[in-house]
């Protein structure tokens, strides 16, 4: 664990001569309708430091966070910026005096450049027209100001995800901000560019803004805070008191009760007599020459960063991306998948890491989802028409195991939270009773009580039907607790294949990064 | 927000067709009762019919979230194919299979170039309707067909049991649609893929196929509106069907299909059909001047976008 010793005065929050209080939120109370979102809400943020805000979701942190902006005018209680009640201030005042949202999903416009981005919104004008030349001008010095190395010029779409949001955060600095809400900022981020956004964020911090930061990582929490409240049941929670903070104890403040860590049994090392699958030589767009066996009953994890080739390998096998050479055999037989049609055929199941684009269609219900693989199959009768009944058991089964919170299986999915939204997705892939079940990013963004539940049942099919299973997943620790073995990616090779045998977090990023070719496609034992 | 009011207002606006047709009813038969006469009403079921095959077929693209705007020219054009055979001697049993069959190629064609070229629904089907309506004058050099058998006119203009041809045409189009939409995978894929194409995707439904085969019922559609109309009319003249160009799509949206796609039902679209058809027959026996009835239609099309939209945000709300 990190030590604290930067913050000795942590989690009190005491006024003192060094640490003004740039906002206070007091006993806010927020009604929707006849629902109580916020009992009592109190925290206040010191100047130049980060506060967390931490909850599962629904429990209301983006209902403080919109009352903060003024987005949201609460029922009763006050917010105070620098010791004045704000409330009665608008959104765009509360900008103007320094409260500024940074949203979950990046606020910018892709095919406008950096510059444009900055003061979208705030061209600079000569007469009527933009002052393109005194935009990029202004825009330069603000990238320098804040040390972000781009050309004003170039598309916003052109650059990464950290850079991205960088220049987001700098939209928001733009103009003067003392208090910066970052909503999930490492969303679909790479470990290498989160801590890349936390030493721009810190920097920022010690030059006196302050902010809010939402996440799900507890870890991140950890790392990044000086201050951290917790909302639960509209209450709120000091993360700490005076202690250090704690990944567990965080956990448990969150769930309200204690959350049991779900940890696998780790396998041995399978016979081949369980060998099922197995791709030789596969090389697409980014996999070069990767070849491995997957065994049944085995959780097999992927690490790597984006691009090399763990992201690839599980969407190649289910037929989301085109492979040039290689092949891929399964039960000794060859096998050609080239859509997901033909995977899900061949008994192939996948969970995509981004659950709005490629895993819910929020507009059907609970049902109707999980069924989707099996529309054309073992729920057709042979009149051609579905069989509604099958498709509701099948539905009810899911819905009982996976915990879901919802009043029934007819509930459509956008009126789900994200966590639920999540377990009808892998839901819907183990429905299908595959032999392969692919998780990408399984437990992404969402609440931990979800998460153990989902990576409970991941682990209940895999010993039941003997499933094989690739778990890919930036979280370590989540990691460590599920899989039997542990495949290394790097330049979209295969470069180290590890069991998981008593191995730490360091470990897993000590390997990750020093990951070198030789060993690639072996069973290598890793003593920690 | 209150929940219950909530839910009241997403009912309210998912229905608000009916509330408007009643509506239109009353007003209309208020203002003259021989409204409600077995001729009119037997008129408005009858030119609901040729309105709700077409406004069926749009729904399909709508629900992809696309517009097709070559329906009047696929209904025309394969009318007109199914006449010239009649005309050189042909059966009357042969030409209307080759009315369908041309619809459904049509629609095909399409889906194909939508589907697998991506080409712009929107701009694709403008220039098929363009050529179809374009190649169909070049055929008739801007002459009416008229020549037709009894036993074809029978078809849009006959009764069975007392009942006319058209209503019964309409109800089995509809069911056939409604048990298309809710009962069958196909339709369930059809949802899907409007709701969240790359979600559809990866569930392994197969998106082009979905695609295609939506645009070729939508043509084969239009084919059966362009019979049905002829049969009714007796005729194939140079402003065949215009009446129903745009309307098809507004009947849709009033009905509730969503334009985002993924939303909407068959009943629903029934429901602006007639809500469509009531308006026009009623202006008529009102004796309002036709110079109005076009600026009526573009004020119906402008509350059904209206409608769609606030539809749009009660959801986001």
């Amino acid at each position: 664990m990190k030590q604290k010793d930067s913050n000795p005065g942590f989690g009190k929050g005491q006024v003192g001569i060094m640490e003004e209080t740039v906002l206070q939120v007091e006993n806010i109370r927020k009604n929707f309708g006849m629902t109580q979102a916020l009992k009592d809400v109190t925290f206040s943020i010191r100047k130049g430091t980060i506060h967390s805000l931490l909850g599962r979701n629904g429990a209301g942190k983006s209902t403080v966070v919109n009352i903060i902006a003024g987005i949201y005018r609460q029922n009763s209680g006050k917010v105070l910026l620098e010791g004045k009640e704000i409330s009665a201030y608008s959104v765009f005042d509360r900008q103007n005096m320094g409260i500024k949202i940074v949203p979950q999903h990046a606020s910018i416009v892709p095919n406008l450049t950096v510059g444009e981005n900055i003061f979208l919104g705030i061209w600079p004008q000569k007469k009527l027209f933009v002052d393109w030349k005194r935009l990029y001008e202004d825009a330069k010095a603000e990238l320098d100001k804040y040390g972000l190395e781009v050309n004003p010029r170039t598309k916003v779409s052109t650059l990464n995800g950290v850079d991205q949001r960088k220049v987001n955060i700098i939209r928001a600095m733009h103009g003067g901000a003392k208090l910066i809400i970052l909503d999930e900022p490492t969303t679909a981020l790479s470990s290498k560019e989160r801590e890349e956004l936390f030493v721009f964020v810190n920097e920022l911090k010690k030059k006196g803004t302050s902010f809010i930061f939402i996440s799900h990582y507890l870890q991140e929490v950890v790392d990044l805070s000086d201050d951290v409240t917790v909302i639960r049941d509209g209450r709120s929670f000091a993360g700490a008191d005076g202690e250090l903070l704690s990944e567990e104890k965080l956990a448990n403040l969150i769930a309200g009760e204690d959350v049991e860590l779900i940890c696998r049994d780790i396998l041995d090392t399978p016979d081949e007599s369980r060998l099922f699958m197995e791709c030789r030589h596969l090389s697409g767009t980014i996999l070069k020459d990767v070849s491995v066996k997957l065994y049944q009953g085995e959780i097999t994890g992927l690490v790597g960063f984006p691009g090399s080739g763990a992201r690839e390998l599980c969407r190649t096998l289910f037929g989301l991306e085109k492979i040039t050479s290689g092949e891929i055999l399964y039960s000794k037989k060859k096998v050609v998948i080239k859509n997901p049609f033909d995977a899900i055929q061949h008994g192939i199941a996948y969970v995509s890491y981004d659950r709005h684009r490629e895993g819910i269609v929020g507009l059907m219900s609970i049902r109707e989802n999980i069924s989707m693989p099996l529309f054309s199959s073992s729920l057709k009768t042979k009149w051609g028409l579905i069989n509604q009944r099958k498709s509701e058991e099948i539905a009810l089964r899911y819905f009982d195991r996976f915990h879901m919170k919802a009043n029934s299986v007819n509930d459509r999915l956008k009126s789900l939270s994200g966590g639920n939204q999540q377990k009808v997705v892998v839901a819907k892939s183990v429905s299908t009773d595959p032999r392969l079940l692919i998780l990408d990013e399984p437990t992404i963004g969402i609440d931990i009580k979800s998460r153990e539940e989902i990576i409970e049942n991941v682990i209940k099919t895999t010993e039941e039907k003997l499933t094989s299973v690739l778990y890919l997943t930036n979280d370590f620790d989540e990691l460590l607790r599920t899989v039997d073995r542990i495949l290394f990616f790097k330049d979209g090779k295969l470069v180290q294949d590890v069991r998981n045998d008593h191995l730490s977090h360091e470990d897993v990023i000590r390997l990750r990064d020093s990951v070198t070719e030789k060993s690639a496609g072996t069973h290598q034992e890793v003593s920690p | 927000m209150n929940n219950h009011w909530f839910q009241i207002k997403t009912k309210l606006l998912n229905n608000i067709v009916w509330i408007l047709l009643l509506l239109a009813v009353i007003v209309i038969g208020g203002l003259d009762s021989s409204f409600f006469t077995p001729t009119i009403m037997g008129n408005v079921l009858s030119q609901a019919a040729v309105l709700g095959i077409l406004s069926f077929a749009q729904s399909f693209a709508i629900m992809l979230g696309l517009i097709d705007l070559s329906l009047l020219g696929v209904m025309s054009f394969s009318a007109t194919m199914g006449l010239i055979l009649i005309e050189r001697g042909a059966p009357v049993l042969l030409a209307i299979p080759v009315i369908f069959l041309t619809g459904a190629l049509l629609g095909a064609m399409n889906g194909f170039l939508i589907a697998k070229l991506k080409a712009v629904a929107l701009v694709e089907t403008l220039a098929v309707k363009l050529t179809l309506l374009g190649a169909f004058l070049v055929i008739t050099e801007g002459r009416a067909i008229t020549s037709m058998p009894p036993s074809y006119k029978w078809f849009g203009q006959g009764t069975i049991l007392g009942i006319p041809t058209l209503p019964i045409a309409l109800a089995v189009v509809f069911i056939a649609v409604y048990v298309l939409w809710n009962k069958t995978p196909y339709g369930r894929s059809l949802y899907a893929v409007g709701g969240n194409e790359n979600a559809a995707h990866t569930s392994g439904i197969k998106v082009d196929h979905i695609k295609i085969i939506a645009f070729t019922i939508s043509g084969f559609l239009a084919g059966v509106a362009g019979f049905f109309l002829s049969a009714y009319m007796g005729a194939v003249t140079s402003t065949f069907g215009t009446s129903y160009d745009m309307n098809n799509i507004a009947a849709s949206v009033i009905g509730g299909v969503a334009c985002s796609g993924g939303q909407g039902n068959v009943l629903g679209v029934l429901g602006g059909v007639l809500l469509l058809t009531v308006i026009q027959v009623g202006l008529q026996i009102l004796g309002v001047s036709s110079y109005y009835v076009q600026m009526i239609n573009g004020l119906i099309i402008f509350v059904a976008v209206l409608l769609d939209a606030l539809r749009l945000k009660t959801q986001h709300s």
